[in-house]
């Protein structure tokens, strides 16, 4: 039976604007507007700055997209801005792409935020929120929300409370399945569903070849909060001291939202340390360059959030990864395929030693690399979109039923 | 993977047995695409010796029930075993396929208009 094409609205960060998972958002809804499903692609998204504005290609075979601006990071209101711009919108159903600290970093603004899609779910609107962490497996200490056993607590019982009220949209998508497992068994909830993470499409084969001059050894993200770089440049001063070729430290990325002055910080501290470079904000057409000259991608990173996508972009770019040990990530490493040396979180000589085993050895870094790739080529975000296509799908058919 | 495909009362009939991985896909999509071509779009794909299917095996399925749907027409599954099926209720993808537990009920299913 012909379904009737959707429009869609999606509620997240997206570039040139900078909050997290603006480039998951990019790639996301670069691929629904392909869907021959999709009638028009909303995109609820933040302001931006001023002198800043949302750019999108326009071509035949793309679903037509309109921009609404309406909510910002840690304002108070954008619950109700939010379900106002989707009443008016008017969409056949509404995804979320958020994680916790997706609406503000202070406690009562992000918590406000999450409150919107059982709210836009109330307005009649067919709702799945994709949750890229989970409130169970965020390391608050790491993550810099939590200073006390007794703050953390409280946090740990208000994110039990929002998880409760997110699963109070019609889906809740999460992209690991043992976090479908701790929903399920915590919450008792029966509407959560495994979503994978997909990978961003359209690089070429890798060559594998590296560019002349220095290895470069890089890492990218917004960093921070638990993601922390001076456990790689400790780790960068050891490696410097051998006898290596020449090495160069790349962190591509900026300031987490939540750490605003951390890499000037950083910068300022480590000033006099030779061969490091912060390349700022790295715009989607310079991505290619600064994962391709890449001789590793290193994670610095003290918990996890859930799938990487700078692991599913490292994959992409057919590079080795260097990755902590931390339960959450070595899952994701087993379930999802992708290889790499492992480190501990703590200790910048046991990283020093990991990236050592990637650089001093050009079989093992192509041998990672291919596993990476291979991985990377799974599952595709344009597969998984079909997915979302599909729930919402169904979605909207139970609902008509239910109607009748 | 092992691949056997057939005409059935006007449906394609393909049964996949083995692993169905990423590695199995091009095979999958390949007879997949050759079944809907024969039989109109009405396609019916028995997973009953399919012990194991991964997210790339299910994009496969998402894929070719999307092209049969084109053609206005559908494809079913039958006979999931139990890993099967519980990675098709983990994805959820239970409730966006025609599934019947038995092969004759799906060819049935899928003549109907």
């Amino acid at each position: 039976m012909p379904t009737p094409k959707l429009r869609l609205a999606i509620v997240t960060t997206h570039p040139p604007g900078k909050g997290s998972l603006n480039e998951y958002a990019f790639h996301f809804v670069r691929f629904l507007r392909q869907k021959a499903e999709v009638s028009e692609v909303i995109l609820l998204t933040d302001e931006l700055p001023p002198g800043e504005s949302y750019a999108f290609e326009d071509r035949p075979g793309l679903a037509p997209i309109l921009v609404v601006p309406c909510w910002k990071f840690g304002s108070m209101t954008n619950a109700l801005r939010i379900r106002s711009a989707v009443k008016r919108a008017n969409p056949d159903g509404v995804l979320f792409n958020i994680q916790f600290a997706s609406f503000g970093d202070g406690k009562i603004a992000a918590t406000l935020g999450l409150t919107t899609p059982p709210l836009v779910k109330f307005a009649g609107y067919p709702t799945i929120v994709l949750l890229h962490n989970i409130m169970e497996m965020v390391d608050l200490k790491s993550a810099g929300f939590a200073g006390n056993p007794v703050i953390e607590a409280v946090i740990r019982f208000i994110g039990t409370q929002v998880t409760r009220l997110l699963l109070n949209s019609d889906l809740v998508a999460l992209t690991i399945p043992k976090y479908v497992e701790i929903l399920e068994k915590k919450y008792k909830a029966q509407n959560v569903v495994l979503a994978p993470h997909g990978a961003f499409e359209e690089t070429p084969t890798p060559s594998f070849a590296l560019p002349a001059g220095p290895l470069q050894i890089m890492t990218f993200g917004k960093f921070g909060t638990y993601k922390k770089v001076e456990i790689l440049v400790e780790a960068f001063k050891l490696l410097q001291n051998g006898s290596r070729p020449p090495l160069e430290l790349v962190i591509a990325g900026t300031n987490s939202p939540n750490a605003q002055g951390y890499l000037e910080g950083v910068a300022e501290r480590y000033a006099d340390v030779p061969n490091m470079r912060f390349t700022g904000y790295v715009s989607e057409e310079d991505v290619p360059k600064v994962f391709g000259d890449a001789a590793v991608v290193v994670f610095p990173y003290t918990s996890t959030t859930g799938s990487s996508g700078v692991l599913h972009q490292t994959g992409d770019y057919g590079k080795p990864a260097v990755l902590p040990h931390i339960g959450d990530f070595a899952e994701v490493i087993a379930e999802e395929g992708y290889g790499g040396e492992f480190f501990e979180p703590d200790d910048p000589a046991s990283l020093a030693a990991a990236i050592g085993r990637v650089i001093d050895n050009p079989e093992r870094r192509r041998e990672l690399g291919t596993q990476n790739y291979v991985a990377s080529r799974g599952l595709s975000i344009s597969d998984v979109i079909d997915w979302y296509v599909l729930h919402f799908q169904t979605l909207i058919e139970q609902r008509a039923k239910s109607k009748k | 993977m092992k691949i056997h495909s057939r005409q059935e009362r006007g449906a394609a009939v393909v049964e996949l047995k083995g692993r169905f991985d990423a590695h199995e896909v091009p095979d999958v999509r390949k007879a997949l695409e050759g079944a809907a071509a024969l039989a109109s779009g009405r396609v019916v794909v028995n997973l009953a010796d399919v012990n194991f299917i991964d997210s790339s095996g299910l994009a496969c399925l998402v894929q070719a029930m999307k092209h049969c749907r084109e053609r206005k027409s559908d494809l079913y599954l039958c006979c999931l075993q139990q890993p099967v099926r519980i990675i098709f209720e983990l994805t959820r993808l239970d409730k966006a396929f025609e599934i019947r537990a038995s092969e004759a009920a799906a060819i049935e299913a899928v003549q109907q208009p």
